[in-house]
């Protein structure tokens, strides 16, 4: 039983879903930080929702939001002739809801740390509220950017219940490390469980380790 | 088109008017901005400058004929071209000290910021992170940085504080030498009377949010500099006579023979006799005649050597034509052409 097809699976769907959620979790930790309105703590609250709800929860709305019965899901099969569940791209949409915030919440812990007094400095020298966001704020922000990506990318390698109740246990297609671990120790292969384990907690404790040593120098936390 | 500064601004917080003035400033030299805490200074620099949009209240302010702020709409805070100095330093923590006196004047086209550098003494400074200054450069950095974006006008908001008094001497003539030099008109809030009187040409009071008024400007004597004089220079008193009384004193500034500075005169260093006081402790001993004795609201005029004095209404002015003016102490700001009127 070949383990690699689970891993590259795992990493593309890591990659992939790291890449998406930096790039919507940028606007949305901005406005996070910045905004006055009403909306925020529901919005807020939507973002974190994920980090307490149980998987299977989660796993369950998304199963039934994706399905071809319902409307987003069947607009896709139509579109695609292909359904969202039981899918590689329902895994992905799976994956940004689940891991939504762990990209948001450093990102924004980053943002909020960027001193006001440098923003105010930057506008009376000349810089636009963009320009003082991209040259101030993002620099400043860095480590957020790098801590959300690490840890969106770890929690995306490590999820199991939501994946497996939208994507199932086909190889190749939506059988992720975690499901072939379970599916090995099903099969009471536990050389390649033992193997497939190994590998992930040595990964995890060297990707915390990279965050807590890289947040120790800087000044910013990971939320 | 006048050269003068207009605000009326009604800024509230809840129901509550944290900044309701008006006022017209002369755009010349330095106008100091006085009062006691929380009597609303910081909170004009800062709406004057264009920041603290999410203020509720009504602005209007005109900057030389030009609209601010008016009912009509505003200009932002970027293209005032305010030359802010805050209370802390507010660097850029992610670039070095050339990228920060840099990031204004990129914005504004300013090729060359070597005069600045210079003046500033920060030359040795410029490849050095920010992390690594002290307060006092950190200062001298943020000075040059706001000088460096080409400004039309300096805010600048109580730049001294957090440092300590040794810092605070060496830092003040910094920023007299860097205001007369960029030719820029300053607004200057400040409620230590030391760097007032050194710097300020006119006097502006604010309290509970309002104008109170303004103060007699600081009483200040103009001089030329004869020699320089170990680390400071020999400056004699404009209108003096080569061996005439007070004819020379040596003042901690640095600055060029020939060079015309300004010499402020605390009030509390000051002091009038009817008789000549003899040798003492006194810095100089000068003779003065009565112009305009203090009446019911004005405040007494001197002649000192030709030069015009109007004495603070809190001194007392002897009952006499003519009399003598002792000096204990002198606070020195180098002046850079004429002496802002």
């Amino acid at each position: 039983m070949t383990v690699w097809p689970a891993i590259w699976l795992t990493v593309k769907l890591a990659f992939v879903t790291t890449a998406i959620l930096l790039a919507v979790s940028l606007p949305l930790a901005w406005w996070l930080t910045t905004t006055k309105s009403r909306l925020r703590p529901v919005i807020e609250t939507i973002t974190t929702l994920p980090l307490v709800l149980p998987p299977t929860v989660l796993g369950f709305y998304l199963l039934i939001l994706l399905s071809p019965t319902a409307p987003l899901g069947g607009l896709w099969f139509r579109i695609t002739g292909d359904t969202l569940t039981f899918s590689f791209t329902g895994l992905v949409i799976a994956s940004l809801v689940y891991s939504l915030p762990f990209a948001v919440q450093p990102l924004q812990t980053a943002f909020a740390a960027v001193p006001r007094g440098a923003l105010d400095a930057a506008r009376t020298l000349g810089a636009t509220p963009r320009d003082a966001f991209v040259t101030v704020s993002l620099p400043l922000a860095r480590r957020g950017f790098l801590t959300a990506a690490v840890l969106t990318f770890a929690h995306t390698v490590g999820e199991f219940g939501v994946v497996l109740m939208v994507g199932g246990n086909i190889p190749g297609r939506t059988r992720v490390i975690s499901i072939e671990i379970f599916t090995a120790v099903e099969t009471l292969d536990y050389a390649t469980a033992h193997v497939l384990s190994l590998g992930l907690l040595a990964f995890s404790f060297c990707v915390l380790m990279l965050v807590y040593v890289f947040n120790r120098r800087g000044s910013v936390r990971v939320a | 088109m006048p050269d003068r500064l207009h605000f009326r601004l009604k800024l509230r917080r809840g129901r509550l008017f944290t900044l309701d003035a008006e006022e017209s400033l002369p755009l010349q030299g330095v106008t100091a901005i006085t009062g006691p805490s929380g009597s609303g200074k910081t909170s004009l620099l800062r709406a004057l400058a264009g920041l603290d949009r999410d203020v509720a209240g009504a602005r209007s302010v005109t900057f030389r004929g030009v609209e601010w702020d008016a009912a009509s709409g505003s200009i932002p805070a970027e293209a005032r071209r305010v030359g802010f100095v805050f209370q802390e330093p507010n660097l850029f923590a992610h670039l070095n000290v050339a990228g920060n006196i840099g990031y204004g004047a990129k914005r504004r086209q300013v090729t060359s910021i070597a005069a600045i550098v210079e003046a500033l003494d920060l030359g040795p400074l410029l490849d050095r992170g920010i992390e690594g200054l002290s307060g006092g450069e950190a200062r001298r950095v943020a000075l040059a940085r706001a000088l460096a974006s080409n400004p039309a006008v300096l805010f600048l908001d109580e730049p001294m504080t957090g440092l300590d008094s040794q810092r605070k001497s060496e830092f003040l003539p910094y920023i007299a030498r860097a205001v007369s030099q960029a030719q820029v008109p300053a607004l200057y809030v400040s409620h230590a009377s030391d760097e007032i009187v050194t710097l300020a040409d006119r006097v502006l009071e604010l309290g509970g949010g309002h104008v109170t008024g303004w103060r007699t400007a600081p009483m200040r004597l103009t001089a030329r500099v004869v020699a320089e004089a170990g680390p400071g220079v020999e400056v004699r008193l404009e209108g003096s006579e080569a061996d005439g009384p007070g004819a020379s004193i040596s003042v901690p500034l640095r600055a060029l023979p020939g060079e015309t500075i300004g010499i402020g005169l605390p009030v509390e260093s000051v002091h009038f006799s009817v008789h000549h006081p003899g040798s003492g402790s006194a810095l100089m001993v000068l003779p003065v005649t009565l112009r305009s004795a203090a009446g019911a609201s004005g405040q007494a005029v001197l002649d000192v050597l030709g030069q015009t004095v109007t004495v603070p209404g809190v001194m007392r002015v002897p009952n006499a034509q003519s009399f003598w003016m002792s000096v204990l102490r002198v606070l020195p700001r180098p002046m850079v052409g004429d002496s802002p009127t």
